[in-house]
């Protein structure tokens, strides 16, 4: 049986690095335990976005996460973004690389948006191969996130968990556990987030994702906008105690608040790393139907995240 | 035969079947189309800008999997509330909101200027004929300025591609894109932060029998910009003003600019055209005697005259580090 978390450290509690807060990082080195780029923020940077990282990375532990992998696609893997993802890997020395269970794109087109597969023997066989192929290439340690996901294909054979398992043996790779994406996806799905996460191997789990997300009370949107809610956070206490706790990381993409306020958020953390508080959720239980009205679809704010895309600085 | 009943695999174009999955592999579970095939109906329907229904009958996606806009759930299930096409909607909607906005982050003023209505219906035209074909968003308004010239609604009908209709408010918006992505790509390009730059006594102080020989390096972040329109000003104008404020747009008149970064932060100047001539020629590597030469040929200046200018523009584009080396 693998070490706990594959042998990988416990980051602790860390933040998603957005450009709108490199000012406060680059003035007051907040004391957040680590960092998570989005590495195509960064990858082909040769402006302010790579000098801020570099400085950053001389202080903090880095993770990459990437969005443009398309690990499940049918097309051939992108071996330019691959070298550009490794050249950054080997400046910046991250603890190691994450992706999306998902694909972008197919046909030369890309969507930049992380699309479900269809759980299926032929998908699992596809994506374990190239999951393979990624790892000899870039050669540092490899994981693999759930996505949020709002379809899910008639042709499928098997449940999101179970591929999600099967995949990270099969492939020998890291899993990512966003949990707010267990618990938007399930919710989409009329399945129970605890089962979910109770079926998973959990020493693979390296790293967890907490998030906000939008509700429209018949189904939810991963949006990364809002705090986390407490379902997810209970969620989180029940993946810290199956997993013996690994590193954690809050994602805010839209309507982003100062850093104290996100780098409080993830701090609530602590308050679920503790068994002695009852759990909310048993199994078989279904996510809780949320409360509220939906938000305006005129708002773009609805827009699933994570988006990649810097603003440029000009006198 | 009818669509439905042709062998999915057998309808992929020939050119796209690359990928198709090989004989002897296994074949999917039950009647499951092949993975490459979902994935191809998928990104037709999502991106069809007519929305999911009209994507699902659309001949791309029939091409793929043959499905009536009401056979849907043959493909992707419904949740107790949702429909399929409900739930497939949320990638189509988000598609073309998620690209939008990024278009709309890359070239604020032009969207302030015309208004989101018409900046979302550019963009939605855009992105149908210019699909992005990269891992980055940073490449997405590569063809924007482009995609603006080619749809101009003073172009006539058959007219040459190559033919100039009069100049109007198509060119204004063109130069504006233009300016706008320019900025852009000079953010987050290379640059020559961290590296050392000329001062302008490297230039000045060199003899001038060896000015027939010697030739500058220019920055990498240095962009020469001529526009029919003074874009530049306007685009100053349009930060600085509040976001209620309505600018007029400028008449036309020739603007050259030079783009480049300094400290990592993009920096414009308005050019004179002689000024622009020398910059031109020098990034070009020409010696500096017969760059100046070019200069000299867009103005009626004396030589004392040009060669004060000269001094002040180097020192000027010393300071903007414009220059990274001197062969000499």
């Amino acid at each position: 049986m693998a070490p706990a978390r594959l042998g990988h450290a416990n980051l602790g509690l860390g933040v998603g690095l957005r450009a709108t807060h490199f000012p406060f990082i680059l003035q007051h080195w907040p004391p957040v335990d680590w960092f998570e780029i989005i590495s195509e923020n960064f990858m082909d940077s040769r402006g302010r976005p790579r000098h801020v990282l570099t400085q950053i990375a001389e202080r903090y532990p880095i993770v990459m996460h990437g969005v443009s992998l398309s690990i499940g696609s049918t097309d051939p893997l992108d071996r330019a973004y691959l070298s550009r993802l490794k050249a950054l890997a080997r400046d910046i020395k991250p603890a190691w690389i994450s992706d999306h269970i998902c694909w972008t794109g197919v046909a030369g087109r890309n969507t930049h948006d992380l699309l479900p597969i269809p759980f299926t023997e032929q998908t699992l066989k596809h994506v374990t191969q190239r999951v393979r192929a990624v790892q000899d290439y870039l050669e540092r340690p490899f994981v693999l996130e759930n996505p949020s996901s709002y379809v899910q294909f008639a042709g499928s054979t098997m449940s999101e968990a179970e591929f999600v398992a099967r995949l990270a043996e099969a492939a020998d790779c890291g899993l990512l556990l966003d949990v707010n994406n267990v618990y938007v996806s399930t919710f989409n799905h009329d399945l129970d987030p605890a089962a979910f996460i109770r079926s998973l191997p959990h020493e693979r789990i390296v790293q967890f994702h907490l998030a906000g997300h939008t509700n429209y009370v018949t189904h939810l949107i991963d949006t990364h906008d809002h705090h986390v809610i407490d379902p997810v956070w209970e969620l989180y206490r029940l993946a810290h105690r199956l997993t013996g706790g690994v590193a954690t990381l809050l994602e805010w993409d839209a309507n982003i608040p100062p850093f104290p306020v996100v780098h409080q958020e993830v701090l609530k953390a602590k308050q679920f790393m503790t068994e002695r508080l009852p759990l909310d959720f048993t199994p078989g239980e279904r996510a809780p139907a949320p409360a509220g009205p939906p938000p305006s679809r005129e708002n773009a704010e609805w827009v699933p995240h994570p988006l990649h895309h810097v603003l440029a600085e000009v006198e | 035969m009818t669509p439905s009943e042709r062998n999915k695999t057998d309808v992929i174009p020939s050119s796209e079947r690359h990928n198709a999955p090989r004989a002897g592999t296994s074949p999917p579970a039950g009647d499951a189309p092949p993975l490459d095939v979902v994935q191809r109906w998928f990104s037709a329907v999502i991106s069809h800008p007519d929305g999911v229904e009209a994507g699902v009958e659309a001949g791309e996606a029939q091409a793929f999997i043959p499905l009536s806009r009401h056979e849907l759930e043959r493909v992707l299930t419904r949740s107790e509330k949702v429909s399929a096409r409900e739930r497939l909607s949320i990638y189509a909607n988000a598609y073309y909101a998620r690209l939008i906005e990024c278009l709309s982050d890359s070239f604020p003023v032009l969207k302030r200027t015309v208004g989101e209505a018409v900046f979302n219906g550019f963009a939605f035209g855009y992105l149908q004929r210019y699909p992005s074909r990269t891992y980055t968003l940073c490449r997405l308004g590569d063809n924007f300025a482009r995609y603006l010239d080619e749809t101009r609604p003073d172009r006539a009908p058959g007219l040459a591609a190559d033919s100039k209709p009069p100049l109007g408010w198509p060119d204004f918006l063109i130069d504006l894109a233009t300016l706008e992505w320019t900025i852009e790509q000079v953010f987050d390009g290379p640059g020559v932060e961290g590296k050392r730059t000329l001062q302008a006594e490297d230039v000045l102080e060199l003899a001038p029998d060896r000015w027939a020989k010697a030739r500058l390096r220019t920055s990498p972040a240095l962009r020469l910009l001529e526009f029919r329109f003074p874009v530049n000003a306007f685009y100053t104008l349009a930060r600085k003003a509040d976001k209620t404020a309505e600018i007029p747009p400028p008449g036309p008149a020739e603007s050259l600019v030079a783009v480049s970064r300094r400290d990592y932060v993009v920096r414009r100047q308005e050019l004179s055209r002689p000024q622009f001539a020398l910059l031109k020629a020098v990034r070009q590597e020409t010696p500096l005697a017969e760059a100046i030469a070019c200069a000299a040929e867009t103005c009626h200046w004396s030589d004392a005259t040009l060669a004060a200018h000269l001094r002040g523009w180097f020192r000027l584009w010393a300071e903007g580090q414009l220059f990274i080396g001197l062969d000499i």
